[in-house]
């Protein structure tokens, strides 16, 4: 299993240079079997993470530039009258495939993003009343542009929780970045890529990842970490069941790309803010903070034992 | 204007109003009403400047409305001198405060505010029932500090005063050691009560109407408590103030220094002056603690003729009690007493003599007239009293609502009014004696008072009363109660039972519940509350009295080192307790899991060569964070997380004894 994931990381990491971490967490997301957003700055390399990542899983993919003109039908598929046949026919929208790239998704209204919403809820869409399955297994990765960036529509709480992990790339260190200017842009690196785990077999790892052992008492710990976000008047609401849920979930994928069969402290440390970053919001003189401080502040609050 | 930039939250507002208007409604006795009006208003104005219905007021308005409080404190008082102007003032910049919120800042400054004023309420009064209000206060106004601090979101509305309710509840420790050890400090300044008259009881003149006017008031005066048994009420005289100068209408102090003696004040532990020889004090004292409301006054009571025993406290020429300082708070003091006593049998000296004999010449010349009349037709000075008393005991009227008297006022009162109270015949009587040539002075003080039955006395300011004293040849000083000729009852029982059913009666304390006592479960309620009250006074308020030798009992000696460490000694063990208490449960729980423990103990060895963990660290982070540093160690680390990690985690069957083992084999040397 972990030679599998360092393939992964190594293949993707030759077109997204020094963030190997990032890579590992995007991977974990997937195989938790949840929708990732990926947050940056323009120019950091979001897209190129979900298209090596997209690449490497050799999933069926489409893409989606999200601009503040798009509408729903544009994702989801509209029907065209066919006059040859005289009656209608349904042309599926790209939301019909295996991995969606949502790209800069919070540069469209909020009515086309929640038309994302029940796709990646259910795993099914609605289009013009009638509903039609999508394919399986299904993933969303979304790009979005940190709010302080003119032109963003913040996405509603709603939706931010349907996405199991939010990441962040941050600037290459020095050494990256310099490797980075001196070679070819790796960007071009991408058609390169190899199929390196084919869906069939990531569906068996998702099945994998549910029969990972957790302790009693890190689901205590786990719970505490929870209690403590709900009780402490620095945040402004708790995390949900479902946050919980979610911090567990991609706790055991991260024990299972570590090659492990059961969860250690470290392993829900590690995902924590990720899972709860964008779950939280502070509140009094945490207001403005980031949400990975917030967790971290969180786990430098709660002992494991 | 700018439009506030900071708004206050539903909830924290809520309580900020609570507070605010439990802070007035606290100081409503002694506030002028139009500042309990702005204050509504300003509640109003607030809720309505969250529902933003209302604006902020304007500068201009601001302006105005200071303008109009400071006109008004000016009208209502005058000078700003004393301690209600300025409460007022305070309180009047705290409800102005209360609509300039703009910031949190503000808000802390109102809540601060608060705390203020509340304590300042205990300047005014300090009995049980406003102690607990003010307690209470003190709740509200800690629970709108942490309304502001929380938010609407995960609260609830309640919640701010259950947390104050906790945080009360730990300061009690610390408020009983202050309370026990901290030493009392004296006033470091004294501000004028603005109102004295009302509450300081008798007065250093007498005037008539004057003790009619107490008789209309059912406060308190004071609490005695008796070493044995309390004497029967009829010899219970509280000697107070002895005013020997007449003016023709008021009888006033005169003046100690014409009594030309030097030192005419005799402390509690001075040596016995010259002048302390002339009276002749027979058989055992009376011992009596008193515990006095505030007067501010320096006078004490005191049974005949008293000797002091307390601090501070001192006796005068006249024989009577003085305190060292006006008495702006309850005092608490003890002295002996000797019923059987003579004053001065031996003589008066020539300028004694004339004070006590002092009239003005051109006031009631029908009582000079038949002063010296019957002066002539008896044989001796006891005669001349007991045929005066007749007098007295033929055709007058004992009453709290006597005619106004004219200019000559014991003319008119002897001759045709005949109806009057005890400073009519006092006064009276002792300007018969003087035209007669009988050395005589008015005696003011409070006479009798309640049994409690919890074996205590409770003097009321309807007890007040004045009697004179006559200077006869051999005997010295003799009391004579003319008031008790005319109404015995007076004397022997109490005032109500002359005088219950007269409208006058306690007209001035409607809700007095001493009106009531005939009712026998309001009775008892009120002797329960008198006595709760007493109670208080005597262990609360007079702590500092009994804390010197309290403390001497519990230190051995109570220098302030002694002290400070007695306060620190019992502070730090209270801490220590509370850290015990916060940590063992979490200990205990610990214990519960021998894995656990092992870990702990791996972490503690850890620790004490340097490498402590950090809360929230996982304890593979940990190994391999003290591993970096020691990388000797690093196998053996790397070994134990592994063990702990599988029984821990992976669900492998828990062999606590192998992982204490190695953990103890971990041999680890600090400078590494």
């Amino acid at each position: 299993m972990r030679q599998v994931v360092d393939k992964l990381v190594t293949s993707i990491g030759r077109v997204l240079i020094g963030k190997d971490e990032q890579i590992r967490l995007a991977i974990t997301c997937l195989f938790a079997g949840g929708h990732l957003l990926i947050e940056d700055m323009p120019g950091m390399g979001k897209t190129t993470l979900a298209q090596g990542l997209a690449a490497v899983l050799g999933l069926s993919y489409n893409r989606v530039q999200f601009t503040s003109d798009l509408l729903p039908a544009d994702i989801l598929g509209i029907s065209v009258y066919d006059r040859n046949r005289g009656q209608f026919e349904f042309h599926p929208g790209p939301v019909f495939s295996q991995l969606l790239l949502a790209d800069e998704i919070n540069r469209t209204t909020p009515k086309t993003q929640s038309a994302l919403l029940e796709a990646m809820a259910e795993g099914q869409v609605t289009v013009e009343g009638e509903t039609r399955p999508l394919p399986h297994p299904f993933f969303v990765i979304a790009t979005q542009n940190p709010l302080t960036q003119s032109g963003t529509y913040p996405l509603p709480e709603s939706q931010l929780d349907r996405f199991l992990m939010r990441i962040e790339l941050g600037y290459p260190d020095p050494r990256s970045e310099r490797e980075l200017l001196s070679g070819v842009n790796p960007r071009s690196r991408l058609a390169e890529i190899k199929t390196l785990l084919p869906a069939k077999q990531l569906l068996q790892i998702q099945q994998h990842v549910a029969d990972v052992k957790v302790a009693e008492n890190l689901v205590d710990y786990l719970q505490r970490l929870v209690q403590f976000t709900r009780d402490d008047p620095v945040f402004y609401y708790g995390l949900s069941p479902r946050g919980a849920l979610a911090a567990l979930q991609c706790a055991r994928a991260w024990a299972l790309i570590h090659g492990r069969q059961y969860v250690i402290p470290e392993d829900i440390q590690a995902v924590f803010p990720t899972v709860a970053g964008h779950r939280l919001r502070g509140a009094g003189e945490c207001a403005n903070q980031d949400g990975d401080v917030l967790a971290s502040l969180v786990l430098n609050s709660v002992d494991i034992l | 204007m700018t439009s506030p930039v900071w708004k206050i939250h539903r909830n924290g507002l809520f309580w900020l109003l609570v507070a605010f208007a439990a802070v007035i409604i606290l100081h409503a006795d002694h506030l002028p009403n139009w500042i309990l009006l702005a204050a509504f208003v300003a509640i109003i104005w607030r809720i309505q400047l969250y529902r933003s219905a209302w604006r902020p007021p304007s500068r201009l308005i601001k302006t105005g409305l200071l303008g109009l409080c400071l006109a008004g404190l000016v009208a209502e008082y005058g000078s700003p001198i004393g301690l209600e102007p300025m409460v007022a003032l305070l309180v009047s910049a705290y409800l102005l405060k209360l609509l300039e919120m703009h910031h949190r800042r503000d808000a802390y400054l109102v809540i601060f505010l608060a705390f203020f004023i509340t304590a300042l309420d205990a300047l005014f009064d300090q009995s049980i029932g406003n102690t607990l209000y003010i307690i209470g206060c003190l709740l509200l106004v800690l629970a709108a500090l942490l309304g502001l601090h929380g938010s609407d979101g995960n609260e609830g509305q309640l919640r701010p005063l259950g947390k104050a309710m906790t945080i009360m509840a730990q300061a009690l420790p610390l408020m009983l050691l202050l309370f026990i050890f901290m030493p009392r400090l004296g006033a470091l300044w004294s501000v004028p009560m603005q109102q004295q008259s009302a509450k300081t009881g008798v007065t250093d003149t007498m005037s008539p109407g004057d003790f009619s006017r107490l008789g209309r008031s059912g406060e308190l005066a004071f609490r005695v408590s008796f070493e044995d048994a309390i004497p029967s009420q009829k010899s219970l005289y509280w000697r107070g103030l002895v005013l020997a100068e007449f003016d023709g209408r008021t009888w006033s102090r005169s003046s100690l220094s014409r009594f030309q003696d030097s030192n005419l004040v005799q402390w509690y532990g001075d040596p016995p002056k010259s002048w302390d020889q002339v009276v002749d004090r027979k058989g055992e004292p009376l011992t009596f603690s008193v515990v006095i409301e505030p007067t501010q006054q320096r006078w004490l009571y005191a049974l005949d003729t008293p000797k002091p025993d307390s601090e501070g406290v001192g006796l005068t020429r006249d024989y009577r009690l003085i305190s060292a300082h006006p008495l702006r708070s309850k005092k608490q003091y003890r002295a002996n007493s000797w019923p059987e006593y003579r004053l001065e049998p031996q003589g008066l000296s020539s300028q004694h003599r004339a004070v006590y004999l002092q009239l003005p010449e051109e006031f009631n010349p029908r009582t000079r007239e038949l002063a010296s009349r019957w002066r002539k037709s008896v044989s001796g000075d006891p005669e001349l009293v007991s045929r005066v008393m007749a007098l007295y005991n033929s055709e007058f009227v004992y009453t709290l609502q006597p005619p106004l008297l004219g200019k000559h006022s014991v003319d008119e009162f002897l001759f045709d009014s005949q109806r009057g109270f005890c400073e009519h015949f006092a006064g009276s009587f002792v300007f018969f004696m003087r035209a007669a040539g009988i050395p005589a002075r008015v005696v003011a003080g409070y006479q009798g008072g309640e049994r409690h039955p919890d074996d205590y006395l409770v003097v009321r300011q309807y007890d007040a009363h004045a009697w004179a004293e006559i200077w006869l040849e051999d005997r010295g000083w003799v009391r004579v109660d003319p008031t008790a000729a005319v109404a015995p009852q007076r004397i022997e029982q109490d005032l109500q039972s002359v005088l219950g059913d007269e409208t006058d009666f306690l007209a001035d304390s409607p809700a007095s519940l001493v009106r009531f006592r005939h009712i026998g479960w309001l009775n008892q309620l009120r002797l329960q509350i008198e006595s709760l009250n007493y109670n208080w006074a005597l262990w609360v308020l007079g702590y500092d009295q009994i804390q010197t030798a309290f403390l001497r009992n519990l230190l051995g000696d109570n220098s302030p080192w002694r002290i400070a460490l007695a306060m620190i000694g019992v502070g730090g063990g209270l801490l220590l307790l509370l850290g015990l208490w916060m940590l063992l449960p979490r200990r205990s729980e610990r214990s519960r899991d021998q894995l656990d423990r092992e870990f702990l103990r791996l972490c503690q060895k850890l620790e004490k060569a340097g490498f402590p963990r950090q809360v929230g660290e996982g304890p593979r982070d940990y190994t391999q964070r003290v591993a970096g540093s020691r990388p000797e160690l690093a196998r053996q680390l790397v070994e134990v997380t592994r063990m702990y990690e599988t029984m821990r985690y992976a669900g492998e069957t828990p062999d606590a004894r192998t992982l204490a083992r190695t953990i103890h084999s971990l041999r680890i040397n600090r400078s590494g």
